[in-house]
């Protein structure tokens, strides 16, 4: 018992401040509030006790303000990018200027007089006799071209069967094959453009 | 309806080949046209209809955006006159909007469009493509038939190993020179104009050709000018469709207007 306990006081001299070997112990005391063990225990503290801030390098900072700076601007260009992509039909919605401005945008109902209503509903029924006509003139006119062609691969056929084989080949080269339109009036010889010449730079794939 | 019907019958039963006892020249001739280059004008009753239309979409739409500045400038003028309203000076600076409108009608009107009756017109010269620039133009060229001379469409025989539309491509480029660039429609001919060689012309031998078949291949002009060292200037014209009747045979404008396409 002696042994254990002067053991115990020289392992734990350290964490009291007196000096304990030197002092005569009393091998009989038992707490533990006096000299020789003088144990203290801070208060109970439930949270953590606060960390140190630590300096953190300027570089590092940086790099970390880059970043989110870069992130931002990606953000950025991806909405751009959507914006440029034309929105589906379906979705287009009328400009809330024109939704607002309605009143103001409105015109005065037109007074058609009865007379130029029929005169209205006769044109209507002439244009529809014209296109008419003009329709079946066309549909002759292919008729016609179909059955000129059809008599000429007969006779090729007729002269010889290799010529006519080569002659209903598909031409692959023929397609894609563009022609620019009728215009009013004929292209102005040597005409300086004011707003300059037109350079398509779009890339082809 | 019938023609069509007609046609469609050809196609289905003329499956097997059977090759003729006579023996027949076989020819290619080109049909080169230049399209319109400008659109024709509306005739009457396109004219009222045109307008007809516009007059019911202007009564059916809303005021846009130039109209509405235009009312609210003349009602702020009007209230200018009757009351002494305070002038902004910046407004009155800028354009107004009747303004506006008279700069952009004067720039139309200062604007002079190129005639579309060309200078060619005016002088009826048959050789320039600038004719009739509304119409389609057909390269008629001078050919030596027997013992006369004749217009038609440029045609040249077959050469063994040739397609058809071989023999066409070549026929044109060697009449006309390599300049003119066409675009031909397809490997098979639009038409077949058959004639018999006049006996006097013919030798006598069995083997020989009866006649000749000539086989059209449509093409469109797209850019250049005749060679005039292969062609002089009299010896090839472009035509309106009007034009040729007086120029061909009738029984050869009569074939040709078969396959060449309408005009009002």
């Amino acid at each position: 018992m002696i042994m254990i306990r002067v053991g115990l006081t020289a392992a734990l001299c350290r964490l009291c401040i007196s000096d304990v070997q030197s002092s005569n112990t009393s091998t009989r005391l038992i707490s533990t509030g006096i000299s020789p063990l003088f144990f203290k225990a801070s208060t109970c503290l439930y949270a953590e006790p606060l960390k140190k801030k630590k300096r953190i390098d300027p570089a590092i900072l940086k790099q970390r303000e880059e970043r989110k700076k870069k992130r931002l601007e990606k953000q950025i260009r991806r909405l751009e990018r959507n914006a440029k992509q034309l929105k589906p039909i379906d979705e287009l919605e009328v400009p809330l200027e024109l939704v607002d401005g309605k009143k103001e945008r409105m015109r005065e109902a037109a007074v058609i007089t009865p007379a130029v209503e029929e005169e209205r509903a006769l044109l209507t029924k002439d244009w529809t006799r014209y296109k008419r006509k003009q329709h079946l003139k066309d549909m002759q006119m292919i008729d016609r071209l179909m059955f000129a062609q059809q008599k000429a691969l007969d006779e090729l056929r007729q002269e010889s069967e290799e010529l006519y084989q080569a002659a209903i080949q598909i031409n692959p080269t023929l397609l894609p094959f563009t022609v620019r339109g009728p215009v009013k009036t004929p292209p102005i010889k040597g005409y300086d453009s004011p707003d300059g010449e037109y350079t398509d730079v779009s890339k082809k794939w | 309806m019938n023609l069509a019907q007609r046609s469609i019958r050809l196609c289905l039963y003329s499956t097997s080949a059977q090759v003729s006892r006579t023996k027949w020249d076989l020819m290619s001739a080109v049909c080169l046209e230049r399209k319109p280059v400008l659109s024709g004008e509306l005739n009457e009753i396109e004219r009222k209809f045109s307008r007809m239309l516009a007059d019911i979409e202007l009564e059916n739409s809303h005021k846009s955006d130039h109209e509405v500045r235009y009312e609210t400038e003349t009602l702020q003028a009007e209230l200018l006159k009757s009351k002494s309203l305070d002038l902004d000076i910046e407004q009155t600076l800028q354009q107004t909007a009747q303004d506006f409108e008279d700069a952009a009608v004067d720039e139309y009107n200062k604007f002079v469009f190129e005639s579309r009756i060309t200078e060619a017109d005016k002088a009826n010269d048959l050789q320039n493509l600038e004719r009739k620039l509304d119409r389609h133009l057909l390269l008629l060229v001078q050919q030596k038939q027997w013992d006369q001379k004749i217009w038609a469409l440029p045609q040249g025989l077959q050469k063994d190993g040739e397609t058809m539309l071989q023999t066409a491509e070549r026929v044109l480029r060697e009449k006309c020179g390599d300049d003119l660039t066409v675009q031909f429609y397809g490997n098979a001919p639009c038409g077949v104009y058959k004639y018999k060689y006049p006996k006097m012309f013919v030798s006598r031998e069995e083997e020989g050709p009866v006649g000749a078949k000539v086989f059209f291949f449509k093409a469109q002009y797209i850019a250049g000018y005749v060679d005039h060292n292969k062609l002089k200037l009299q010896e090839f014209k472009w035509l309106g469709r009007e034009e040729l009747m007086s120029s061909l045979s009738q029984e050869y404008y009569r074939n040709i207007s078969q396959f060449l396409i309408d005009e009002e």
